[in-house]
């Protein structure tokens, strides 16, 4: 039968664009029109805040007046440290024999035994007023060797070489800068020559196996150093700590000091006055000095004892004294944040498959890769933003709440921005992941659970301690996990002896590198999730 | 022509299940097409496979000669009700709309015309899991008719409709076509399409049974038979068997007459002085011609409750 | 109850998705119990403080996330698919099918539980010795016949049952899914976290002890019990409390609200 002739009908409504810009319109409708997503993204910023804050508060130590007083708690516990010429806490602890250096002049010695003495540990806290019992043992990086430095002022600028407990000779100067020289340890059959030379603000240090071929280490220079430096031995050893890791909660530290001996001969002083005294004195200040040290001279050999370091310090459990915070610590919410919008992302896209939503998204815009491109935009773009200002505000606004209580370790200003625009993105990237997680699986409470456990399962087990190091390396490496190290404050110094753990906030990657794992993962889950939305039948 | 939808020869299985099994058919602009069929039949399937949203494993669906993930602005091409209940319970109808206007690069005016158009202003604003399932459907063909599309496809619209809606939608549906659009109407009751379809496409097991018109189906299923009702029901019997017709008693006092045109009937019985009341070209209903069709091709038959009388 | 229990358990038995996330259960803690035992080691001559039987017990933190993913599933699936209507108008008093499923729920926990702890406590036992962990070297073999064993096992089980009802009670309160699991892994993971950082040593006993986890776990310590921040059975007891004031909101919720 024949169709008799219709007019076809003519849309009097204009042709729309869809366009990517149109789609990702469309998907921050859909999820600002839910105020249940809203409220979770609130939330999210609430609990980063507010746990941040708590730390800031909560964080005050307590400790023993001296003297038998009232326990004291708050700041007055809280561990005084002295700036390096850079601005760094520093600790400058160690026994001085030394004599004045006018103008440019060399300084030379030879070390022909390095022992020393490990404290008893009771397995519990030592009492710092008790006389501690010691045994022999040698710091790894305990140090003898020579030092020129502007003045005994701890935290003054100085340029020493010496011979270490199990690091060789090393040419250290300003904290921070630390160079090998000779491997090896020294001994009265296997002595080691160093030798110091100042040039105008230039210091260079030498060391020999031999005392007659002589090889540079390295050169230093220290700007403004005044005429007439202090020059001579040193010996120094740093605290020992011990660290006993309850597994399932925390770890209980406790540190003592430490002690070892240096044997010095063959020592030449050259400048331009003639030669002078020895004069012997402990360097170093502060609650948490150890204060011992003491020289004796016999004719041209000298055995110089110390107890101490020369070094940055270092945040975490492990720090002198006691627990170090950094601002990182003020971020503590961050995983309580990343739980809450891990949920909303999720939901973004699970709930249109619970209801079959999905259908009228699909028919709407059929180019499927670019429905999810916009969804992720959309609720990674949310996702920064709340996690911008919960961090800013977190840190911020915890800073000041924290430091009239306790000691926050200085940051500078580059670090604190990387480490809120970094959490930002940390939180961003993961919100993506758990929206492709959700377009795999489908499933709303499945793809949660996967997505918590592992991106917050192994920061938890990390933070806590619960496992051996190496298995904690390797999962703060690989694991989405690694992009918390964003959040590290304070730089892991190798010639500082400590735990650089994640539970003291130091991360194994640097910090970009860690949120590069995220991205990967998050790019991985994203690619799989496109293929499947495009090959499965909606 | 822009807005024809063509369907040819598509295959689809669901693990053991020949969901469509070389499905052909085309629907015109100008008139609306009714796609009917048992349950199972594959109605569902075909029109998600015309939208792009399962892929058959043989055959194409085109609209307008393109497919449908060329289209751009889909929306605007072909608009779609497939489910009324899909939809976030914790948002309104008109950010539900609202969202889909983004999707195309239509404007917010626009989600307040098919508002409208589909008298939902006074709820527009509620949130949508509080509707009922007659304000779904019509949310549903708002969404539809967003794009002001020249055809489209419903699956099974009247659902959970009252009389009202249900004539409603009727004299909707066939507005639509008269503005020359293409319509696709899927139900599996009859007597909802019955004074809505101009075309049907019958549908059983996946495939196509019948494409014609409703008129032509409607004749072919009533075939020759003539009702006849006479008190005098056994005379009336023996005289039209002698002229030659098959007469069988559908009731006390009537009987379907088969073999003989309604005149002649008329002619035998007064000459026979035989009393009658009504003698009628038997006008099969839609539903009988569409059971006799689909007789072979019902999957899921329940047990009659009593063995019903004939 | 004895009808309501046996719907419930009819519902569980007859899909899918509880026997897998059992098996899992049973697998991923025994797994990670392997795994972490195999990790550790002590040389001969070193003075270790390690816990063997808390340290053969490490898997159920990881079965206790999908013991929650079943909890939280038992109820909030029948409000995604509406059939909490056809639940309540077949039995309606609220609180009967709500203890019903803590019921039926809890048991079948428990039994998962012997056999996830069981199992990990076997890995330990072949696994430990091999790693220095020998009686020679002061560490007992393994064995449920030593009186703190048995408590750190059987306590653990318990434990497992007991988080199980902690997400029955949350889901029953928020009704979806995935804010359920968020908000009771957010809960068993925040107060260990915070303790960590806050340095007042008093704060960190306190929060220690009133955390669902940190408590709860302190039933697997069989050394050093002193140290711990609370007592093993308190511990569970803190956990017993989260627990059983969850279920208390939730049963309340479900009798006020409109299904």
């Amino acid at each position: 039968m024949t169709v008799p002739t219709i007019t076809p009908y003519r849309s009097a409504v204009p042709e729309g664009r869809d366009g990517f810009a149109q789609l990702v319109r469309a998907e921050w409708t859909k999820l600002r029109t839910v105020r249940g997503w809203i409220i979770g993204a609130i939330i999210a910023a609430l609990v980063t805040m507010g746990l941040g804050w708590f730390a800031g508060v909560g964080g005050a130590s307590s400790c023993n007046s001296v003297g038998g007083g009232p326990a004291r708690s708050g700041k007055s516990c809280a561990p005084s440290f002295i700036e390096g010429p850079g601005g760094e806490p520093v600790t400058d602890n160690f026994y001085f024999v030394r004599q004045p250096l006018a103008g440019n002049g060399t300084i030379t010695v030879r070390v022909t035994s390095l022992t020393g003495q490990l404290p008893i540990m009771n397995n519990g806290r030592g009492n710092p007023n008790q006389q501690e019992q010691f045994r022999p043992g040698l710091q790894p990086w305990a140090k003898a060797g020579l030092i020129i430095k502007d003045g005994t002022t701890p935290g003054s600028a100085y340029a020493a070489i010496m011979v270490t407990g199990d690091h060789g000779v090393r040419l250290q100067s300003d904290y921070t800068q630390d160079t090998p020289g000779l491997p090896g340890a020294v001994s009265p059959a296997n002595p080691r020559w160093l030798r110091l030379t100042r040039s105008g603000d230039t210091i260079t240090g030498y060391d020999s196996a031999d005392g007659t071929h002589w090889t540079q280490v390295g050169s230093v220079r220290l700007g403004g150093l005044p005429q007439v430096t202090q020059a001579g031995l040193f010996t120094t050893s740093p605290i020992y700590q011990s660290l006993t890791e309850n597994f399932g909660g925390g770890s209980n530290g406790s540190e003592e000091p430490s002690t070892a001996t240096g044997v010095f001969d063959q020592v030449a002083l050259q400048d331009s006055r003639p030669p002078g005294a020895w004069t012997g004195s402990y360097v170093g200040s502060g609650d948490f000095s150890p204060g011992i040290g003491s020289y004796r001279q016999a004719q041209d050999r000298f055995t110089v004892t110390g107890s101490g370091d020369i070094a940055p310090v270092v945040s975490g459990p492990s720090g002198p004294g006691g627990p170090v915070i950094t601002i990182a610590n003020l971020l503590i919410g961050t995983f309580a944040g990343l739980i809450a919008l891990i949920v909303v992302a999720t939901l973004f896209i699970t709930a249109e498959y619970r209801r079959g939503l999905i259908r009228t998204t699909l028919a709407a815009s059929p180019r499927r890769g670019r429905v999810l491109g916009a969804k992720a935009v959309v609720i990674g773009s949310a996702s920064f933003v709340t996690g911008l200002v919960a961090a800013a505000a977190a840190v911020i606004v915890g800073e000041d709440i924290a430091r009239s209580r306790q000691f926050i370790f200085p940051v500078s200003w580059a670090t604190e921005l990387r480490i809120i625009v970094g959490t930002a993105a940390l939180i961003a990237v993961v919100a993506v992941l758990a929206l492709a997680m959700g377009a795999m699986v489908r499933r709303s409470a499945a793809a949660v659970t996967l997505v918590i456990a592992i991106v917050v399962l192994p920061y938890f087990l990390a933070i806590i301690a619960a496992l051996p190091d190496s298995v904690a390396d390797w999962i703060v490496r690989l694991t989405p996990a690694a992009a918390f190290a964003v959040q590290q404050a304070v730089p892991a110094y190798p010639q500082v002896e400590a735990i650089y753990s994640p539970a003291g906030g130091y991360y194994p990657l640097p910090p970009w590198a860690g949120l590069l794992v995220l991205v990967a993962w998050a790019a991985l889950a994203l690619t799989a999730a496109t293929t499947l939305l495009r090959r499965r039948d909606a | 022509m822009e807005a024809t939808i063509e369907v040819n020869g598509l295959r689809k299985r669901f693990g053991p299940v020949m969901a469509l099994d070389g499905m052909t058919f085309t629907v015109q602009p100008g008139q609306v097409t009714g796609f009917v069929g048992p349950n199972g039949a594959g109605k569902s399937t075909t029109m998600r496979v015309i939208l792009g949203l399962d892929a058959p494993d043989q055959g194409t669906a085109l609209i307008g000669g393109q497919r449908y993930q060329d289209l751009r602005c889909p929306l605007n091409h072909v608009g779609a009700l497939l489910d009324a209940g899909a939809l976030q319970p914790s948002r309104s109808a008109r950010n539900h709309l609202l969202w889909l206007a983004h999707s195309q690069g239509l404007r917010a005016k626009r989600v307040d015309e098919v508002i409208g158009q589909a008298g939902l202003e006074s709820a527009a604003r509620r949130k949508a899991g509080g509707y009922s399932l007659g304000m779904r459907q019509r949310l549903g063909i708002a969404a539809a008719m967003l794009g002001d599309p020249p055809a489209l496809l419903f699956d099974e619209p009247f659902n959970g409709m009252d009389p009202e809606g249900i004539v409603w939608m009727r004299g909707y549906l066939r507005s639509l076509a008269a503005q020359g659009r293409a319509v696709l109407v899927s139900s599996h009751l009859m007597s909802e399409l019955q004074d809505a379809a101009d075309h049907l496409v019958v549908v059983g097991r996946g495939q196509v049974i019948a494409d014609t018109s409703v008129a032509s189906l409607i004749a072919s299923a009533s075939g020759d038979r003539v009702q006849l009702r006479t008190t005098a029901r056994t005379e009336a019997m023996t005289v039209l068997a002698r002229a030659g017709a098959t007469v069988a008693v559908t009731g006390p006092d009537t009987a379907t007459v088969s073999g003989l045109a309604a005149e002649q009937i008329v002619t035998v019985l007064t000459h026979n002085a035989i009393p009658f009341s009504e003698v009628s070209a038997h006008r099969a209903t839609l539903e009988e011609a569409y059971m006799e069709l689909t007789r072979d091709a019902v999957e899921f038959r329940a047990a009659a409750p009593e063995e019903a009388s004939r | 109850m004895p009808a309501a229990l046996h719907a419930e358990w009819t519902k569980l038995r007859t899909v899918a998705g509880p026997a897998w996330l059992v098996a899992a259960v049973v697998t991923l803690t025994a797994a990670v119990s392997a795994l972490a035992v195999q990790a550790n080691s002590c040389p001969s001559g070193a003075v270790c403080a390690v816990d063997t039987t808390k340290l053969s017990l490490t898997g159920v933190q990881l079965g206790q996330a999908v013991v929650a993913v079943l909890a939280v599933l038992v109820i909030s699936n029948e409000y995604s698919t509406g059939m909490i209507r056809v639940t309540l108008a077949a039995m309606p008093r609220r609180t009967v099918v709500l203890g019903a499923k803590a019921a039926v729920l809890s048991a079948l926990v428990l039994a998962a539980g012997v056999l996830a702890v069981a199992g990990s406590l076997l890995a330990g036992r072949l696994i430990l010795p091999g790693h220095g962990f020998t009686p020679a070297h002061g560490f007992a073999l393994l064995s449920p016949g030593t009186p703190s064993v048995l408590r750190a096992a059987a306590g653990s089980v318990l434990y497992l049952a007991l988080i199980a009802l902690l997400s029955l009670g949350t889901a029953t309160i928020v009704r979806d899914s995935a804010v359920a699991i968020g908000i009771v892994l957010g809960l068993l993971y925040l107060f260990p976290i915070v303790a960590n950082v806050v340095g007042n040593e008093q704060w960190h006993r306190h929060l220690e002890q009133v955390g669902p986890m940190t408590a709860g776990l302190a039933i697997q310590a069989t050394t050093d019990l002193r140290s711990l921040p609370i007592g093993p059975w308190a511990g569970l007891g803190v956990l017993a409390a989260w627990a059983a004031g969850a279920l208390a909101v939730g049963g309340l919720l479900l009798r006020l609200r409109d299904a």
